[in-house]
Parts: structure tokens; C-alpha cells; sequence
């Protein structure tokens, strides 16, 4: 049934996370920080359905199952979070929101 | 053969789609870019044989979620986002070569640890119950507090959604201690 093998869903899932890791650093507005985010959890969902077809079993179908929800919960907490900061400081750049340099 | 040109076909799509999310300056094609970096993985996941993922991917993600950025854009006025530079430049060229240094080891040791990993035998029960049978029995009985414990904290991120998305009285700019 599976004749891909795990190396190349491998491949798929660190370039994926590194592209969404260097999202995260790389831009400036927050909204398009929180989509890099979200394919960073993407490429983890990918290597677990893909070692789940490697190993034949259904667990890591489960964890992505999971991963999907809590990235689900951190969109609506996350965007919440920048529609507040932006209620309150009309800013929605990461470089303008320095009220807790301390 | 036809598995591993649908599977090429995404990963590429994938790939592509996720430069885009990274490189495209306007928040809008970035949306549209993650849509399609989405619906490309759902594709990964019905290769791979996860069909109840991969609908969940397509239900969950690839709708509510980006209906939802979406929303947050119109919200968050991104036409002043334009108007200065989308991107980290000089950051983004200083972490690069350490971010790709970082997951080519990580690369490294993964393959590594593919190569001495067992193949796990073939499972008639998966085949002759179907996937998502499967997966919700196993959900059901061996995962069953790790979902309760997530419904939970959905419950909890929804009352905090709502707590932090309420309307506050009083407004600061940007210099206010």
C-alpha cells in the first residue's frame, strides 16, 4: 500500500518548518507571523501522518488530529491577542509593540 | 507510480506555495498563498492513506481557519502594513545561513534515524476496517483523556478569545508608560 518512503515525507517536513521558522523571524506584520506558524504546524502534521505510513499504525493520525485542534485554539487566541494590541496601540508591526522592553 | 507523481505533484505545490508565505509582501496573496500551502498537504495526507486527516485538514484548515485570517484582515487595516517594508531584510539575511545550517542537521539526523528504524508489518485490520474506523477507535480507547483533555482546552481558548477580544474602555497610543 505505501511506496513512498519516509525519507521523502522527511524532506517535505524540514523544508516546510524551516520555511515556516524563517517566517516567523523574517516578517514584520503580526497576522503573517501567526500563518508562518501555522505552517510550521502543518510540516509537523505531515511528518506524523507520514511515519504513520511508514510504521503502518493510526497513533500519529491521532497527534495530528490534536495538532490541528490546539493550532486551531492558538488562530483564534492568537488573533484575538493582535486585534487587541491593535485596538489598544494601533500598531501591527512586531517592531512597534515595545511596551514590555522593561 | 501514479502514487509518486500525485505525492511529487503536492510536495512541489507545497513547496512553491510556501515561499510564497514567506516572500510575498502583501498579507493578502500570503493568505491565499496558505491556503493553497493547506490544501497541498491535504493532498500529501490522502497519498499517505490518512483520508480522515486529510478531510479534517480540508474542513478545519483550509476553511474556518483561513475564513478566519481573513476576517482578522479586514479588522486590521493592512493597507498601512504596505506602506513599510513587509520583511525583515537585514535579520532575515543574518539567520538565514544559521536557520538552514540548523535543519540540514536536522535533516541529517533524521535520515540517520530512518535508515536504523524498523519497517512496521503490514496491518490487515487498517485495510479491512478502514482508516477512519481505525482511528477513531484508537482515539476513542487509548487517546480517549488526551481528547478530553483537547476539548477542554478548546473550551478554555474559546472563553479566552472572547475575554481578550472584548472592548475596553480606553485606548493608549504608543508612548503611554
Amino acid at each position: 500500500m505505501t511506496t513512498i518512503p519516509l525519507e521523502a515525507y522527511l524532506i517535505i517536513s524540514v523544508v516546510l518548518f524551516g520555511l515556516g521558522a524563517l517566517g516567523m523571524i523574517v516578517r514584520r506584520n503580526m497576522v503573517t507571523v501567526l500563518m508562518s506558524m501555522e505552517l510550521a504546524l502543518n510540516a509537523v502534521n505531515v511528518l506524523f501522518v507520514g511515519a504513520d505510513a511508514h510504521l503502518n499504525l493510526v497513533d500519529g493520525q491521532v497527534f495530528a488530529i490534536f495538532v490541528v485542534a490546539l493550532a486551531s485554539a492558538e488562530a483564534a487566541v492568537g488573533l484575538g491577542i493582535i486585534i487587541a494590541i491593535f485596538r489598544l496601540r494601533k500598531v501591527d508591526s512586531t517592531d512597534e509593540v515595545v511596551d514590555m522592553r522593561g | 507510480m501514479i502514487q509518486w507523481l500525485v505525492f511529487l505533484l503536492f510536495s512541489a505545490l507545497a513547496v512553491l506555495s510556501a515561499l510564497g508565505v514567506v516572500l510575498l509582501p502583501n498579507p493578502i496573496y500570503v493568505i491565499l498563498a496558505l491556503l493553497s500551502v493547506l490544501v497541498s498537504v491535504a493532498g500529501i495526507f490522502f497519498v499517505a492513506g490518512a483520508e480522515l486527516v486529510g478531510a479534517l485538514q480540508l474542513i478545519i484548515y483550509a476553511v474556518a481557519v483561513t475564513v478566519f485570517y481573513v476576517f482578522v484582515l479586514t479588522a486590521v487595516p493592512w493597507e498601512k502594513a504596505l506602506k513599510k517594508d513587509s520583511h525583515y531584510r537585514v535579520e532575515g539575511l543574518l539567520s538565514f545561513p544559521l536557520v538552514l545550517l540548523l535543519y540540514l542537521e536536522m535533516l541529517f539526523v533524521f535520515l540517520i534515524g530512518v535508515s536504523v528504524s524498523p519497517k512496521g508489518q503490514f496491518r490487515e485490520f487498517i485495510v479491512k476496517f478502514g482508516n477512519t474506523e481505525v482511528v477513531g477507535g484508537i482515539l476513542f480507547s487509548k487517546y480517549f483523556l488526551a481528547f478530553e483533555l483537547v476539548s477542554l482546552l478548546l473550551l478554555i481558548g474559546m472563553i479566552g478569545a472572547v475575554i481578550i477580544g472584548r472592548k475596553e474602555a480606553q485606548t493608549y497610543d504608543n508612548n503611554t508608560p
